[in-house]
């Protein structure tokens, strides 16, 4: 009565996601599954749920070998994942998306409302009868707990033994958190096991019977959870004996802190509203957060001025009155997006032309605007030589390069035409999809720019990351800035307490 | 780059077999064009003669001219449907300007600045309304279609053009017909501004990646209005050079121009860099419809047949293009 992963190993080029994992899954169970970023719980997740084909291993149901080729695969299989973004059909009723794709017809093809609104709440009724949720409303007019659990629902539409929930209250406020535990913790008794990833340590012990522990793709240990403790999990996802500090050296470069580069005042951009953020030449500043908490929106309006409805802007002591992508960039800010496919990079250009896409003024001829394929080329390759950018030559497509070189190309356009240097740098996930050895290059440009004067504000879901590079680290709470962590106060326990909204 | 030798010698390997099928990929079309001429030259005996093949330049320089606008176009993934409409006007400003007394280069300025203005027209209804530039310039199109026919009644306007201007259309200079300079010149300034500038960069940049070029400091509507404007002003420029080869303003002349144009550019997207629109695949382009209007027109085929051959052959052009990367228009 389980799902079992054997020796799952996962091999993408350059890194292996997942190493020899071996797991069962019981359908009587709500088995918590945790880890850092990175640590492969995502991939675990995709190829339980038919998404991703593993690289080797095997999967048995109930004893029996199976290949689980698509997600349709494992939905037949009784494998159902409902995904932490979710997807639902905005504009549509509750019970339209509770039967999406699945809808009553009659012999025109036409859709029987009336059939499909009984079959709906009779889905509800099954599942969860204490439960009332007007199905007729639609999914958007519903509170956040409410469409989680028309997801849910949706996902046990068919003979489903095993649903995989991926952060199912990441969204959700405190009150309305509780009341889906309780409507998850039913599932194992009828048959239906959980498989949990959650970032909130006390969820995952409170809902969990067992918990499975990755990192860096491998399996570190499953345990029940009565017996562990918080601190002992929180190790386990670390890798370190007896829970003090964050285990990372800091690897301090010597760095002098100089004036204010950027300061900010009564900011608000979208949903995010910052009373005061300040940050100095010479300093990283980190930004954390869990999923919508407005982290990553805040740095991006530094920079872009999207979503920005008021707020008073200093650089470098000057007042400004605009902020978007143009100016901020000749006034000196530099920035890193996430997903550099689409934010940095053009797929369809050489690693040359894409480090030169911020300043190809610095390899012209004179100041004519006439480029200089030589000057490019020597240009390109400085860059490459000093974030040891791994590419046959500035020629190859950006396209073929792995992520963590694409990243670094990222990086680096920013510091091609070497006369040029940031006040202030801000990078968004600056390791997304790179693996360990380019990581620890790119934490060593960050201090090293740091060390030249650049004031650097990181934000990153890993942790680690940022425990391992910042000075200081800025909470975000529900789009809301919370107090200041120092240096000496880092740990894992604070970080996540403080994203939880726990002031220490 | 000590550091990056040890992984070249794993890395050679893949882009060795790599290289040879993108080379392949990138002179499939060449060779196509090679083996359709010297197919023409075997089974055609006139040819392979120099004064035909001084005429293939001279059909080909105007659509070649077209093309090479169309080419910013492409490159900023923004389309111009109004150039054929645009040959045509300034084709009948120019001549009207000239029989109206109009000194030459005031003229030719006149049908330049014509150009200019419907650019401007497209890249303000693109970039600041918002239109979408293939629905926006479909209408600009239409209305210049419009004008064309309105200004002239219908009617070829003739007599009295100046000779320098119809030398420049029908003349020689060393025994090559002056459009053939004429091309070149303009081919080679494409190309100069494509590959060899920064404001070419930043066109490919805003059609390749927009967000990653704003992100960059970049001024994508900039260099995507930029783009617009330069296909109206080559194809501005065709035109005053096809009224002065006809020899007349004609408000019909241009509309051929937008489909062949649009051919040559697609054709040119299989090379080169195989699905980006470049100048010099955008020559060859036009130098591979100019053998096959030439070549099938010496054979004697009907015009309607030379239409279909032409279309299919713009198909496989788009088959191979679609087929081996992403075709990106819009």
């Amino acid at each position: 009565m389980a799902v079992s992963l054997s020796g799952i190993v996962m091999q993408y080029p350059g890194t292996r996601a997942l190493d020899d994992v071996s797991v069962d899954f019981r359908f009587d169970e709500v088995h918590g599954l945790i880890g850092e970023n990175g640590a492969g719980k995502t991939t675990l997740v995709s190829v339980l749920a038919g998404s991703k084909l593993p690289t080797a291993g095997k999967i048995t149901i109930d004893g029996r070998q199976a290949v689980l080729h698509s997600a349709g695969d494992a939905l037949r299989k009784g494998i159902a994942h409902v995904s932490q973004e979710g997807c639902l059909v905005p504009g549509l009723s509750a019970a339209q998306n509770i039967l999406l794709g699945d809808e009553p017809r009659n012999a025109l093809g036409i859709i029987n409302k009336r059939e499909l609104s009984s079959r709906a709440a009779a889905l509800l009724e099954k599942w969860f009868p204490e439960v009332s949720i007007d199905l007729d409303m639609t999914i958007d007019s519903l509170p956040m707990a409410d469409q989680k659990v028309i997801e849910i629902v949706r996902a046990l539409r068919g003979d489903i033994r095993l649903l995989i929930l991926d952060e199912p209250t990441a969204t959700l406020p405190a009150r309305e958190k509780e009341n889906l535990w309780r409507i998850i913790k039913t599932l194992p008794a009828r048959g239906v096991g959980i498989v949990l990833i959650s970032h909130f340590l006390s969820e995952v012990k409170a809902l969990s019977d067992r918990i499975t522990v990755l990192r860096d793709g491998r399996h570190v240990s499953t345990l029940a959870s009565v017996e562990a403790s918080e601190a002992q999990l929180v190790d386990l996802m670390l890798q370190r004996a007896g829970g003090a500090g964050t285990g990372t050296a800091a690897a301090q470069v010597t760095r002098t802190i100089g004036d204010a580069v950027l300061e900010l005042e009564e900011w608000k951009a979208g949903a995010v509203e910052v009373d005061r953020f300040a940050i100095r030449s010479g300093e990283i500043v980190g930004l954390i957060g869990l999923t919508g908490a407005g982290h990553f929106g805040f740095a991006r309006s530094i920079y872009t001025g999207e979503g920005v409805v008021r707020g008073e802007t200093r650089y470098k002591g000057q007042s400004l009155r605009s902020v978007n992508a143009r100016d901020m960039q000749k006034r000196g800010v530099a920035f890193i997006p996430d997903q550099r496919m689409e934010n940095a990079l053009v797929a369809d250009w050489d690693v040359r032309e894409n480090l030169a896409m911020v300043h190809p003024q610095h390899a012209t001829f004179g100041s004519t605007g006439v480029l200089s394929p030589r000057k490019e080329v020597h240009e390109a390759n400085e860059i490459m030589s000093l974030l040891n950018i791994k590419a046959h030559s500035s020629a190859q497509m950006i396209k073929d390069l792995s992520g963590g070189n694409k990243q670094k190309v990222s990086i680096g356009k920013w510091l091609y035409g070497a006369g040029e240097r940031y006040s202030l740098m801000i990078f968004i996930e600056p390791t997304e999809g790179v693996d360990i050895g380019a990581k620890r290059e790119i934490h060593g440009h960050l201090k090293r720019l740091a060390a030249q004067g650049a004031a650097i504000i990181v934000t990153s879901s890993d942790l680690m990351e940022i425990a391992d590079i910042s000075d200081r680290v800025i909470p975000f709470v529900g789009g809301r800035a919370h107090p200041i962590i120092e240096r000496a106060d880092f740990s894992e326990i604070r970080f996540i307490s403080a994203m939880a909204g726990v002031i220490q | 780059m000590n550091a990056t030798s040890q992984t070249l010698a794993g890395a050679k390997g893949v882009t060795a077999s790599r290289g040879r099928k993108d080379w392949l990929l990138r002179y499939s079309t060449l060779f196509a064009l090679i083996v359709l001429f010297l197919g023409f030259a075997i089974t055609v005996d006139r040819f392979l003669t120099a004064s035909n093949l001084l005429n293939i330049i001279q059909q080909i320089s105007m659509l070649t001219i077209v093309g090479a606008g169309l080419t910013f176009g492409f490159a900023a993934r923004e389309m111009d449907l109004s150039v054929g409409y645009m040959v045509g006007l300034s084709g009948i400003l120019v001549p009207l300007l000239l029989i109206s007394g109009v000194p030459l280069p005031l003229a030719l300025l006149a049908g330049v600045g014509a150009g200019f203005a419907v650019g401007a027209v497209n890249s303000a209804l693109v970039t600041l309304v918002g239109v979408p530039s293939l629905i926006a310039t479909l209408a600009t199109g239409s209305i210049l279609y419009g004008i064309n026919f309105l200004t002239t009644g219908g009617r070829a306007i003739y007599g009295g053009l100046p000779d320098a201007y119809l030398w420049m259309g029908q003349g020689r200079l060393l025994g090559i017909p002056v459009l053939a300079y004429a091309m070149v010149l303009f081919v080679l300034l494409a190309w100069f501004l494509m590959e060899r500038t920064i404001f070419g960069r930043y066109i490919y940049a805003a059609g390749g990646n927009l967000r990653a070029a704003e992100l960059s400091g970049v001024n994508g509507r900039f260099y995507r209005a930029a783009a617009l404007v330069v296909c109206s002003l080559f194809a501005a420029v065709a035109g005053a050079l096809l009224a002065a080869r006809l020899g007349s303003g004609q408000p019909n002349a241009g509309e051929r121009y937008l489909l062949d144009g649009l051919a040559t550019v697609f054709i040119g997207m299989t090379m080169i860099r195989p699905g980006t629109a470049t100048v010099t695949g955008t020559f060859f382009g036009a130098l591979f419809i100019g053998v096959i209007n030439n070549g099938l027109n010496l054979v004697g085929m009907d015009t309607y047949i030379q239409s279909i051959v032409k279309g299919l052959i713009i198909l496989v052009a788009v088959a191979i293009v679609s087929r081996t990367t992403k075709l990106k228009l819009l």
